[in-house]
């Protein structure tokens, strides 16, 4: 013991170029990043977070960016410079349910606060401007920071009736045009939630506006924080893993980041020892669910879905759907309308055209029509072949 | 005079890798089964109870022990020194055969076609057919597999089979799919069992025993 091996010694090397890297990145950062427009440390005072939760709340976001302690510093001067990064947000067609589960919550925590801070250039929904206003504060905004302002996404785009399905503003733009002109200045792209990311219950069969992500509409590659809605520790940690390297966190194949996405909810489920013990709750109230045990017979799909949500948890680490006592929908995947449906059975009770007819049922008639068939060939066989070995 | 002359037909490989699938294919479709619609177990305390835990063990086992069977069989059809058959899987080409073979099951007529192949004109068929669904259950189980386990060979056959996950639209789609193909199994099973014990039957050569020792017995009619 005593000495390190060979393993620690990279790992360490490999973390102190990363550190290094890090530093130069965030004093660069310091000298071209417009100046912040309050005290992040007042402004927490003044929310009433101490600085204890403030100290703790970095050692959890370290990890979750599954960084070393040695980072703890970097993050939280990272969550100093938030409000300095210029970000412009722009509604497509969405429910604003994303912004409300991010900028509204009863017991704000360190997340929630970074998200007020943060410097919306844009949005929609917050800003006081409107018509023509408005337009010129967005033009503003992506000329004066082109090339360096995030543009956050909420919403599809309908690209039917060569994208008149939406209109927006007072020179009736379509979704797709909008989208088009910001993107192409933006530093980054986020999506944020299902809708901007895959689609979701807008492109849900038969979508009639033949909507879609963000993504698969103009063909770049977006950050996808996939969730109906996400969890802002999603989004703050990709955006800082943005100012702490300059760069966006590694992202899966369908351009979640790994960090968030990597896992599925069954993995890290507190009721995954009852599926493993083979104790189901069989309906809802029974005493299974009073014991808390495993939703998957009514129709869990924690087993399909990639997210951290048994992990993070929702409105400050509360709670979360299955910890609610209703299993979850997949609301992280795409096309999870339509793939994860029927939301309250198993996967193997998704109905046939239309009706009744489940997989088994349709297996079960063809095996009794083949094994009638076959029957009835043998009877004819011995019919036709009787005889024919005694030559 | 008319002799019997018994004629080498199987190899020990592919006798022993034809009754390893068997065996693996009726575990994975009992245990898959349960995986799919699991029963309650409420005797008991949850530290003491692993069913679901067991049954995911034993079919995890035998896929993995089917994942092989199938790649042998895949070499064996290519590179068997006894007789590489992978030609013999398009006896269904010879167009003539193929319509007497299907006289013949339909009973229509009792003159059995040339066996040019090592399988006949819908057999082949069957067969072909039926590696392609060991393909696809193989493929689809690899993917339900590598989701669950981040480590090892797993996650590195994973990677390698993550774009047909997303292809296929999601786990959710895939777990689906190998829930109809093992239906397809059934399906195949009972027809296949069938057939063997018909031509056993009608042929009197063997055939049942014939994939246990090898050897089929043809009738030679010496002139
Ligand atoms: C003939 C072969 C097989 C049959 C009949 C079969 C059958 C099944 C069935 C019916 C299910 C449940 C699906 C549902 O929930 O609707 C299942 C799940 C599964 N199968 Fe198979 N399977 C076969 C081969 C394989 C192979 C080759 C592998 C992998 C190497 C595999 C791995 C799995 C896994 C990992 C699951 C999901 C279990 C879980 O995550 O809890 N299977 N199988
Ligand atoms: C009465 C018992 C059975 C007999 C006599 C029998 C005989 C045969 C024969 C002669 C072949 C062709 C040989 C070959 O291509 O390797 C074959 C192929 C096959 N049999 Fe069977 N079989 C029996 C039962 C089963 C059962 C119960 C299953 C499935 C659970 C099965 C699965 C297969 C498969 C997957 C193949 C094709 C793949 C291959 O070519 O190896 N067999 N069988
Ligand atoms: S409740 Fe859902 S996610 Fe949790 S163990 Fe059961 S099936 Fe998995």
């Amino acid at each position: 013991m005593g000495r390190k091996s060979k393993y620690e010694n990279t790992i360490s090397k490999q973390y102190g170029e990363l550190m290094a890297y890090c530093k130069g990145h965030m004093e660069q950062m310091d000298k071209t990043l417009p100046e912040p427009v309050e005290d992040f440390q007042t402004l927490l005072q003044e929310r009433g977070i101490s600085r204890r939760s403030f100290i703790k709340w970095t050692s959890l976001m370290t990890t979750a960016l599954m960084l070393p302690p040695i980072f703890r510093p970097m993050v939280a001067k990272a969550a100093e410079n938030f409000s300095r990064l210029p970000v412009v947000w722009l509604h497509f067609a969405e429910c604003t349910g994303c912004s409300e589960a991010l900028l509204r919550s009863s017991y704000p925590n360190v997340d929630d606060i970074l998200l007020d801070t943060i410097s919306l250039e844009y949005h929609e929904t917050l800003m006081a401007a409107a018509g023509y206003q408005a337009e010129q504060n967005l033009e503003k905004a992506i000329n004066d920071f082109n090339g360096k302002f995030i543009c956050v996404i909420e919403g599809a785009l309908p690209q039917g009736l060569d994208g008149k399905y939406l209109t927006l503003g007072p020179k009736g733009k379509t979704g797709v045009e909008v989208a088009k002109e910001v993107t192409s200045k933006a530093a980054a792209v986020i999506c944020i939630g299902s809708c901007s990311s895959f689609g979701n219950v807008q492109a849900a069969k038969p979508n009639p506006t033949d909507s879609a992500g963000i993504g698969d509409v103009l063909g770049i590659t977006t950050v996808n924080i996939a969730g109906c809605p996400p969890n802002s520790a999603n989004f703050t940690g990709t955006l800082l893993h943005f100012l702490m390297f300059g760069a966006l966190p590694p992202l899966d194949s369908l351009g979640r980041p790994t960090w968030a996405y990597g896992k599925r909810i069954h993995d890290f489920c507190e009721r995954r020892p009852h599926y493993d013990a083979g104790e189901y709750v069989e309906e809802w109230g029974d005493g299974g669910a009073m014991k808390s045990w495993c939703l998957y017979k009514v129709g869990c799909k924690g087993p399909y879905t990639f997210a951290n949500c048994s992990k993070v948890r929702f409105n400050d680490g509360v709670s979360w759907p299955v910890m609610g006592g209703h299993g979850c929908m997949g609301c992280t995947e795409p096309g999870f309308w339509d793939t994860m449906a029927p939301l309250e059975k198993p996967i193997a009770d998704t109905t046939i055209g239309g009706g009744e007819k489940t997989v088994d049922k349709i297996g079960a008639v063809l095996t009794a029509v083949t094994v009638a068939g076959v029957a009835a060939h043998a009877g004819l066989s011995a019919i036709k072949h009787r005889g024919q070995n005694k030559e | 005079m008319e002799t019997i002359v018994p004629k080498k037909e199987w190899s020990v490989a592919i006798r022993l890798n034809h009754w390893s699938t068997v065996v693996a294919i009726f575990i994975l479709i009992a245990t898959g089964f349960y995986i799919a619609a699991p029963f309650t177990v409420n005797a008991g305390e949850t530290v003491n109870k692993f069913l679901m835990g067991d049954v995911r063990f034993w079919h995890i086992f035998f896929g993995v022990l089917l994942v092989f069977a199938f790649l042998w069989r895949v070499y064996l059809a290519f590179f068997s020194r006894f007789h590489a058959d992978w030609k013999d899987f398009f006896a269904w080409t010879d167009k003539k055969n193929f319509i007497k073979q299907i006289k013949f099951y339909l009973l229509i007529s009792k003159e059995r076609p040339d066996h040019n192949y090592l399988y006949g004109p819908l057999q082949s068929l069957a067969y072909a057919g039926l590696l392609f669904l060991l393909f696809l259950i193989v493929l689809t189980g690899l993917i339900l597999l590598g989701a669950g386990y981040h480590a090892g060979w797993t996650s590195l056959v994973y990677t390698l089979v993550k774009p047909f996950e997303n292809l296929m639209g999601g786990l959710a789609v895939v777990r689906w799919i190998h829930h109809i193909l093992t239906w397809c199994f059934i399906l195949f099973i009972v027809v296949h069992v069938y057939m063997a014990f018909w031509y056993d039957a009608v042929l009197q050569e063997g055939t049942i025993s014939s994939m246990i020792s090898g050897k089929v017995f043809r009738k030679n009619h010496s002139k």
